[in-house]
């Protein structure tokens, strides 16, 4: 179902001087779609945002809306929406009027100002705290009255900026919820800029993963999560992160291996890695959870020495040793693991990936990728 | 040593017409670890500050190895308490940083350098002694700061959420540092945060606060199996656990629960550990013990509708309709339901927790 491109960023660079901090960055936005543009701070989100809303003017590149460049359009004329992390609602006006200001600044009518704020006041569930002042709400209420002041002027594109970070973890989730509603329910283009993976995961139908200025992969949560472009993107994502075990290649048994030191994992069977050559440095990316407890027989197990146990509820992650370094699996509690023990594993032969050493560039997928 | 290095006695504080704390009784033994874990304005800080001789308790003494300190002043408490926002010098050195409180103690110099390296090894920091802070990155950053927090040996360290500001990625680093730091040097830490991850990963024993009441003190895990009230379950865990009212319902020795429009048999071990005065309860269900099943399974299983979806990686919680109740489980990996589709799910009733709908405790 091919949807119409809402926003478009082509070739986007942005120099500071001699720092690049948008390195030619091309994203194509659908419309109706939550797109998440994730990464450390200092990778260049913010200011691909600056760019977007005209706060910011590229030095090379283009910033399409509908397919039309807007840079020669003035910031206030773009029709963006932009919700900042903190809040920065007027704490001098009531609710109401908060929600009304962007609409009185379009010289609306009263009663049509009214309509639409109590339209967007009952989609917020805020409608009785129209009258109260800012200071007598709690964070995640200021979010909503953020976020409803910026909806009721029902702009092209959403743009939220770290809308979370200010909130608690139960308040958190509980607005992550509420957003996804409001997206669905309004069909609002959005454009969600944070730094939290679980915020981009569970938000975002597209991830855009930055880092260094650079665009490191671009796709749907699931891809993105699965199969990781480089190690940064599987290290970026996922808690705990991504596991990198770094060796050299071998044969074992007929199958690739890697190994290192008295360390040696098994590569999935049917000629996985074949085409990297004996004795070559790369690195093996396993998710914690892609490993799992290994029956005795199993031809692709392989053993490990166990560092530290903690128990996470209903999971436990384990700390093995892997040459002279050390990973994490996730295996069930309860499980029967002591520190100072061994553990043998088997990893999930779909989810295996194998990095190059030098570049951190996925070299092959062990699994179709669906 | 058998005393404890820090007992609190029924303490309490008023701030005005409100009670912060409620009647807090803890006991520190030398050398633990213990997690002080509530929500936000569940009264950790004021606890800290409370023992740290920052505020006075309305009534309840702070015992400190033996001794009533209740009256004596921060300064002679010998107590080291540590927040989140640690500063350093910016045109000190690494070195001069950890240094700095043993300077100001007077300590002779070879001693101060020993004890710097000591701490710098502990932190894995050697390598940044003689650049300045402008250099760090944030976790060598954070690790310099609780190196100069540390430096100085009180009695014992309150930790005030002291990753809370730090990436996640940091916050995992780090949290394992300080346990380790801990095991290693045999110090006494009391840690609030209101990160139930972060207590499971650091802490012996968990202390959980809640509206100013220690509810239990247990071993983290011990908290999410069996947690002593409604309160406790739902603040262990994330996703939090499904709490949904139901109907407890006895019939020739067979009992039933009836949630929602749907009647779901109970085990019979269940049923006899549950009092036979009680009809109406809460039952608290856990996200990972209801589990996904194919349409044509033997196991028991439930239709129901999907209406959220929150893929979060390793997991995906699902929001289901069941029977007119709805509820959150958790299925591996990131998957893509859409709002609508139907799912069959097995329920794990004898994973089923029980809690009074009045007073929220726990049955068992």
């Amino acid at each position: 179902m091919a949807r119409k491109i809402k926003l478009e960023l082509v070739n986007l660079r942005k120099e500071f001087g001699d720092l690049v901090a948008v390195d030619d960055v091309s994203i194509a936005i659908e419309e109706s779609e939550t797109m998440a543009l994730l990464g450390p701070s200092g990778c260049g989100k913010s200011t691909i945002l600056n760019m977007i809303v005209g706060l910011e003017a590229p030095t090379s590149g283009d910033i399409l809306i509908d397919g039309k460049s807007v840079l020669a359009v003035p910031p206030g004329d773009r029709n963006i929406g932009l919700v900042f992390q903190d809040y920065a609602v007027f704490t001098h006006m009531t609710v109401r009027n908060n929600l009304a200001y962007g609409l009185k600044v379009r010289k609306m009518k009263q009663p049509e100002i009214d309509r639409e704020v109590s339209k967007v006041a009952e989609f917020l569930s805020i409608t009785h705290q129209l009258d109260r002042k800012p200071d007598q709400l709690g964070a995640s209420e200021l979010q909503r009255v953020a976020i409803g002041r910026t909806l009721v002027t029902n702009p092209e594109i959403l743009l939220l900026d770290e809308p979370l970070s200010n909130l608690e973890a139960a308040m958190r989730n509980q607005m992550r919820r509420e957003l996804r509603r409001i997206q669905e329910d309004t069909g609002q283009t959005i454009i969600y800029v944070t730094h939290d993976q679980i915020e981009a995961l569970s938000l975002a139908h597209k991830i855009a993963v930055m880092d260094f200025g650079a665009l490191q992969q671009y796709d749907t949560a699931r891809i993105v999560y699965q199969y990781p472009a480089n190690r940064f993107v599987g290290s970026f994502l996922g808690n705990p992160p991504m596991n990198f075990l770094t060796g050299k290649m071998a044969e074992d048994g007929g199958r690739r291996a890697v190994t290192s030191g008295e360390s040696t994992i098994p590569l999935p069977a049917g000629g996985f890695g074949s085409d990297v050559s004996i004795g070559s440095n790369v690195v093996v990316g396993v998710r914690p959870e892609s490993l799992s407890l290994a029956a005795a027989d199993d031809p692709g197990r392989f053993t490990v020495s166990v560092l530290a146990v903690e128990p996470q509820g209903p999971e436990t992650v384990v700390t093995a040793t892997f040459g002279d370094s050390s990973f994490k699996v996730i295996v069930p509690t309860g499980a029967d693991v002591v520190e100072g023990g061994s553990i043998s594993l088997v990893p999930e032969s779909d989810l295996v990936a194998l990095f190059d050493a030098e570049s951190g560039v996925r070299l092959l997928d062990s699994g179709e990728r669906p | 040593m058998s005393e404890p290095v820090l007992e609190l006695r029924s303490i309490s504080k008023n701030f005005g017409g409100t009670q912060a704390l409620k009647d807090v009784n803890l006991v520190v033994p030398h050398g633990s670890l213990i997690v002080l874990l509530g929500p936000a304005g569940a009264g950790k800080t004021t606890t800290l500050r409370i023992i740290a001789g920052l505020d006075a308790p309305s009534s309840g003494q702070v015992f400190i190895e033996g001794m009533d300190f209740t009256q004596h002043q921060p300064n002679q408490r010998d107590i080291a308490m540590i927040f989140d926002n640690l500063a350093l010098y910016p045109n000190k050195t690494g070195y001069e940083n950890i240094a700095s409180p043993l300077r100001i103690a007077r300590t002779p110099k070879n001693e101060i350098k020993a004890r710097v390296m000591e701490m710098a090894d502990l932190l894995k920091i050697r390598h940044i002694l003689e650049r300045t802070p402008a250099t760090f990155s944030g976790g060598e950053r954070q690790r310099v700061a609780l190196g100069r927090a540390m430096i100085r040996q009180p009695r014992f360290y309150l930790l005030d959420e002291p990753l809370s500001s730090l990436d996640f990625m940091l916050r995992i680093d780090l949290r394992t540092e300080l346990k380790r730091l801990q095991q290693e040097s045999g110090r006494t830490f009391l840690f609030a945060t209101p990160d139930y991850t972060e207590a499971l990963a650091l802490a012996d024993t968990v202390c959980v606060l809640i509206e100013g009441e220690v509810r239990q003190i247990a071993k983290a895990q011990e908290l999410y199996d069996e947690p002593v009230d409604r309160d406790v379950a739902r603040f262990v865990g994330n996703p939090p656990i499904n709490i949904i009212p139901a109907r407890l319902t006895r019939d020739n020795g067979t009992a039933s629960l009836a949630i929602g429009t749907l009647n779901m048999a109970l085990p019979a071990e269940m049923e006899h550990g549950l009092p036979s005065s009680i009809s109406d309860v809460e039952i608290g269900l856990r996200p990972e013990h209801v589990h996904m099943v194919g349409a044509d399974s033997t196991e028991s299983h439930l239709t129901g509708t999907v209406n959220d979806l929150e893929p979060l990686g390793m997991h995906t919680t699902v929001g289901v309709n069941l029977g007119g109740v709805d509820l959150f489980f958790t299925v591996p990996g990131v998957q893509e339901f859409k709002d609508g589709d139907k799912v069959e799910m097995h329920v794990d009733m004898g994973s089923i927790l029980f809690f009074d709908p009045k007073t929220g405790l726990r049955i068992s």
